[in-house]
């Protein structure tokens, strides 16, 4: 169970996010859709411990990420895929996905290589272990950041953005790789602004705003008339993101 | 004195200087690269108080004459903490200090080159900040600095030529013992910048070379 407990973060003055409340169960997929600003990327961040809480608390299967102690055993069981991909660029594909496999899990560099090389010949990527990431199309890149996460076996994956700075066919090649994962069962907390791929994967859907988390609904619910979309926020922004 | 002509015992003695030189710069470049290369890291680690003490040095030792820091170590030391160093001890100090000084500065912004966005991917993996440090920061951060590096050290083989003046017996102070035994100065003056050229290249082509191997797996720029 991945556990967010009235969750304060706060930059100088700014409340990002003010008393979030979000629990993830094992096999769930969970959207989180809101406007620009409204706190998702920072709500990651304090998942996977890239940001000091300000108040409440975040339990990763019970390892409470604000604990020094604590923390490197939370970030075991979260992978997290990054908007920007975040490769190493001096690292070929393939050691991009060990590095970690090796140096924290502590596994055989013949025993990570041989799942990395898997895992890229399931994203359609197996010819291209040996290239570094500027010899890659954006959306290899992210298929290889998809595989950098998943190569740590992670109980819980983050994934924030992760198409959005992919041209409309790059975005596709990913959504699909998601979307397999999502079906396999796969956990993920799933920050988007692809609405109708939000609606088609997940169990789940939460509106953030301002940094509250306003609707937290099954995705049937949150697109009902009388479910998120009672909600003029929520109505609100539906229908301007369909419209752009 | 007598003024004689050159012997083919002075080649001799070019050859000892020549020596002295070497062996100091390449003496003080290994302690400055690991000394300053230490700082940087006392640095990345945000060690407390530390990290202060090491900027304020490294920032004397940039701003100041090597040759006024020469002669505050050669005749300061003795007088301050009764320690004499003579005039070898005083040489090794200073230049590896000072090499250090730029060594320093070169790691920082080496370091601080390296994207967040990566290392925050490391650390999110689970990698320490040691992991990170060595995997992910260490092998772009010495492509990065290979180059101002190189050009650090061209520069600290020419100041060695300093410690002349304190009685070292290296390259210059040979040149300018055979030029006043012989007072041909053109002649000699030539020789002993030559084989300071010389040795200067060697360092710069050598650099050249461990940066085009760097480089060589880093054909990933413009990420
Ligand atoms: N390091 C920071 N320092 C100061 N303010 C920050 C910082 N990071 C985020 N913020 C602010 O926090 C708010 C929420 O940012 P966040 O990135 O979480 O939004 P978001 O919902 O992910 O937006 P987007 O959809 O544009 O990615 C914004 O107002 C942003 O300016
Ligand atoms: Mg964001």
């Amino acid at each position: 169970m991945l556990n967010v407990e009235q969750v304060r973060k706060t930059f100088g003055t700014v409340t990002v996010l003010d008393g979030v409340n979000l629990a993830v169960k094992p096999g769930e997929v969970v959207s989180i859709l809101g406007s620009s600003g409204s706190g998702k990327s920072t709500l990651i961040r304090c998942i996977n411990g890239l940001e000091r809480l300000d108040g409440g608390r975040i339990t990763v299967d019970d390892f409470d990420v604000s604990k020094p102690r604590e923390l490197a055993e939370a970030r075991k069981r979260s992978g997290t895929v990054f908007q920007l991909f975040n490769l190493y660029p001096h690292m070929t594909a393939l050691q991009n996905i060990t590095l970690a496999p090796i140096e924290v899990l502590k596994r055989s560099r013949a025993e990570a290589e041989d799942e990395g090389r898997a895992l890229l010949a399931s994203v359609g990527l197996g010819d291209r272990a040996e290239a570094y990431p500027a010899q890659l199309s954006g959306g290899q890149r992210q298929r290889v950041g998809i595989c950098r996460a998943l190569a740590m076996r992670p109980r819980y994956l983050l994934l924030d953005e992760v198409t959005s700075a992919l041209d409309p066919e790059m975005t596709s090649e990913v959504l699909d790789i998601l979307a397999k994962l999502a079906s396999g069962g796969t956990t993920m907390l799933f920050v988007t602004h692809e609405i109708e791929f939000a609606r088609q994967i997940s169990d789940r859907v939460v509106f953030l705003e301002k940094g509250v988390l306003l609707v937290d609904l099954p995705t049937r619910d949150f697109f009902a008339a009388g479910g998120g979309l009672a909600q003029p926020r929520v109505a609100q922004f539906l229908s301007k993101m369909r419209k752009d | 004195m007598r003024y004689t002509e050159f012997t083919p015992y002075d080649l001799v003695l070019l050859a000892q200087g020549l020596g002295v030189t070497v062996a100091l710069f390449l003496g003080t470049s290994l302690i400055g690269l690991a000394v300053g290369t230490l700082w940087g890291i006392v640095r990345y680690y945000r060690v407390p108080g530390l990290t202060q003490i090491i900027t304020f040095v490294a920032e004397l030792l940039k701003n100041s004459p090597v040759l006024v820091q020469l002669f505050l170590v050669f005749f300061g030391f003795p007088a301050f903490f009764h320690l004499d160093l003579g005039p070898v001890g005083a040489a090794v100090i200073t230049l590896s200090a000072n090499t250090a000084a730029f060594v320093y500065v070169i790691a920082v912004s080496a370091i601080e080159s390296i994207g967040r966005d990566q290392i925050e991917a490391a650390r999110v993996f689970g990698l320490s900040r040691w992991q990170v440090l060595r995997h992910v920061i260490a092998p772009q951060a010495a492509a990065f600095s290979i180059g101002p590096l190189t050009a650090l050290l061209v520069n600290q083989l020419q100041v060695t030529s300093l410690i002349s003046v304190i009685g070292v017996m290296d390259l210059s102070k040979i040149g300018a013992t055979l030029n006043l035994r012989t007072l041909k100065p053109f002649v000699v003056w030539s020789v002993v910048g030559l084989l300071y050229y010389l040795a200067a290249k060697l360092v710069a082509t050598l650099g050249a070379r461990i940066e085009r191997r760097l480089r060589a797996h880093t054909a990933f720029r413009g990420l």
